[in-house]
């Protein structure tokens, strides 16, 4: 489902050298993966998790959705098949305040022509499911931590992408929500999507089908721990 | 629309702004515009030397005689004599553009202004040929005062009956009381000691309509009026004749420093109001960065996020500006009741509507779209990290 091959990020920094966050990084992800990458704050955990998701260009390397190579794409044909192939759970939700959360989820449909069911049912049926329907004319600042995440994750979900991106999705959570969206991820990534998600928590995620740990750019040890999903 | 409520504001005290300045400034153009109108109406004639005449008839005094042979000159097709005389000679020289004047008319003869043959009566009627002791007065003039059809006014120690009110017109006919001739003369014998002095001497053969301060002459159709002023300059002796065109540039050099103040205006409103929009609009798509960067993970594409930000741009735009037009309005009309006792300091023309919403409509669109270009180009990751 998703490649990469010899991804190189570097960044300016105020003084000196440039610094160089991923020097060479492969990836390689199956339907049904839910892949962890570890590593401390600051190794380049986030950037990898940007740069696959096509949220930030690389200085060399190339990334391909389903065999098409999509980081050779202009920047709107990059957004479309960032709509069309990826879903993100974000650390910080990322959710619009001046909408409902209803309208956050449904905001995803609006720029991927997915047909079939009515958006707003659906996105209705993924809020039950994550157990938040009842604040559904909410806006974030009305919800806690935990409800604003189950909100995002519906949002990443709405449109069925086969890949799932997730940036620490439980580093602001307390324990009983971040077991919810764990559980969530997991039971996304049983169901058939991919799932790549980026922690300093690894444990929280196993088993996982692959833990990954980065330091000095690289995809150190590459597969720590295999476990069948 | 529920976050943009400061922004609508913030865009409407912009256009306010804009519109009030241009408002002012409509108001001063149509006085100038209405003034050159009607000069290059008539050809005006006053008596040569000085006189008790004010406005466009001052000078000295101009005989039947006179009048008779401007009559002759080839190419006249009316003479109308006038007494033009200033309501309140203590004050009303110093303020000439907002001067309160009588003007007396003989009714006998059809008004030669090819641009005012008749001045516009918005309540009660006009004056008749055999009126006495009645007045016609202008719509500032009456809004002053509180006055209306039917009241009394007067007039060096004369009671005169108010039998009409003139339509609002912008310009000198506002401030205007006009009366029969035979009363305008009767009242500037009243003002005027030395013309009493003179009178009663008994030294001047003078008949009541030889009391003229000036006369408007029209010229026949096909006719030049510069050449028939100047015609009439040539053949009538010791007349002033004030040669249109001429006048109309006079009259344009004498309101440069209102046409230079209203330029000003004008610039400094569209300035002001176009800052307040442009900034308004850039800040308001720059304050949702984050939001832009979001859309984008979620897959919008330039067009689609440029559409959204124009449309939102559009609305609120329009929002703020139909506001900030209502409230000019609204503060114009208050200002205009409270403040100058019937002088009117606003107008609010269709033009000055339309183009205050046009101007403000077209600087958020380039602000929003010159915000937005600079938005796209951040990658979705620099988006969301600028605007966190």
């Amino acid at each position: 489902m998703l490649r990469a091959r010899g991804l190189v990020k570097t960044y300016r920094a105020p003084a000196g050298p440039r610094i160089r966050v991923l020097d060479g990084v492969d990836v390689d992800v199956r339907r049904g993966d839910l892949v962890v990458i570890a590593g401390a704050s600051g190794s380049g955990k986030s950037t990898l998790l940007n740069v696959l998701g096509l949220l930030e260009d690389t200085d060399a390397g190339e990334v391909w959705f389903d065999g098409e190579r999509v980081s050779a794409l202009g920047r709107s044909a990059r957004s479309r098949a960032r709509g069309r192939f990826v879903g993100f759970v974000f650390q910080s939700f990322l959710l619009l305040p001046s909408l409902t959360a209803l309208d956050n989820v449904v905001l995803a449909a609006r720029y991927v022509d997915r047909g079939g069911a009515d958006p707003r049912r659906r996105a209705l049926g993924l809020l039950e499911e994550l157990g938040v329907v009842e604040r559904r004319e909410h806006y974030p600042p009305q919800l806690s931590g935990g409800e604003q995440q189950r909100v995002a994750f519906c949002r990443a979900v709405l449109n069925d992408p086969p890949l799932l991106l997730a940036d620490e999705p439980t580093g602001n959570l307390d324990d009983a929500n971040a077991r919810v969206i764990v559980g969530a991820l997991r039971r996304r990534a049983a169901g058939g999507g991919a799932v790549v998600v980026v922690t300093h928590r690894p444990e929280a995620f196993a088993p996982a089908t692959a833990s990954f740990r980065i330091e000095n750019g690289r995809l150190e040890g590459h597969i720590l721990k295999e476990v069948a999903p | 629309m529920r976050c943009y409520g400061f922004t609508v504001a913030g865009i409407a005290i912009g256009v306010a702004g804009l519109t009030a300045l241009g408002g002012m400034s409509e108001r001063i153009v149509r006085f100038i515009e209405g003034g050159d109108r009607f000069v290059l109406g008539q050809i005006s004639v006053a008596g040569r030397g000085l006189g008790m005449g004010a406005g466009f008839t001052a000078g000295g005094l101009l005989p039947a005689s006179a009048i008779r042979s401007i009559a002759e000159v080839p190419g006249v097709a009316g003479v109308q004599p006038q007494v033009m005389l200033p309501l309140n000679p203590t004050t009303s020289q110093f303020m000439t553009l907002t001067q309160e004047l009588v003007l007396g008319l003989d009714l006998s003869v059809p008004t030669p202004n090819r641009h005012y043959p008749a001045l516009p009566v918005r309540a009660g009627r006009f004056l008749n040929v055999d009126d006495r002791r009645v007045a016609v007065v202008g719509a500032a003039f009456a809004s002053s005062r509180g006055v209306d059809v039917g009241a009394r006014l007067t007039l060096e120690g004369e009671a005169y009956e108010i039998v009409g009110v003139l339509e609002r017109t912008l310009t000198a006919p506002d401030r205007f009381v006009i009366v029969p001739i035979a009363d305008a003369r009767a009242q500037w014998v009243a003002k005027d000691p030395m013309l009493r002095t003179l009178l009663a001497s008994g030294a001047a053969a003078m008949r009541a309509d030889d009391l003229n301060t000036g006369a408007a002459v029209g010229w026949r159709a096909g006719e030049d009026p510069d050449a028939v002023a100047r015609r009439i300059a040539e053949r009538v002796p010791r007349v002033n004749v004030q040669i249109p065109s001429e006048l109309s540039r006079q009259l344009r050099a004498s309101t440069v420093f209102f046409s230079a103040l209203l330029t000003g205006i004008a610039a400094l409103g569209l300035v002001i109001g176009g800052l307040s929009v442009a900034n308004t609009i850039a800040a308001a798509v720059f304050e949702r960065l984050r939001d832009f960067g979001v859309k984008r993970a979620l897959g919008a594409t330039d067009a689609q996020l440029g559409r959204e930000v124009l449309t939102e741009s559009l609305a609120v735009t329009l929002s703020g500006g139909i506001g900030g037009i209502v409230t000019a309005i609204v503060l114009g009309g208050a200002i205009d009741t409270w403040v100058s006792r019937g002088q009117q300091l606003f107008l609010f023309s269709a033009r000055l509507v339309a183009g205050a919403l046009i101007f403000a409509g077209l600087l958020g669109a380039v602000a929003a779209l010159y915000a937005t270009l600079r938005v796209v180009r951040l990658s979705p990751a620099e988006a969301i990290r600028r605007g966190a």
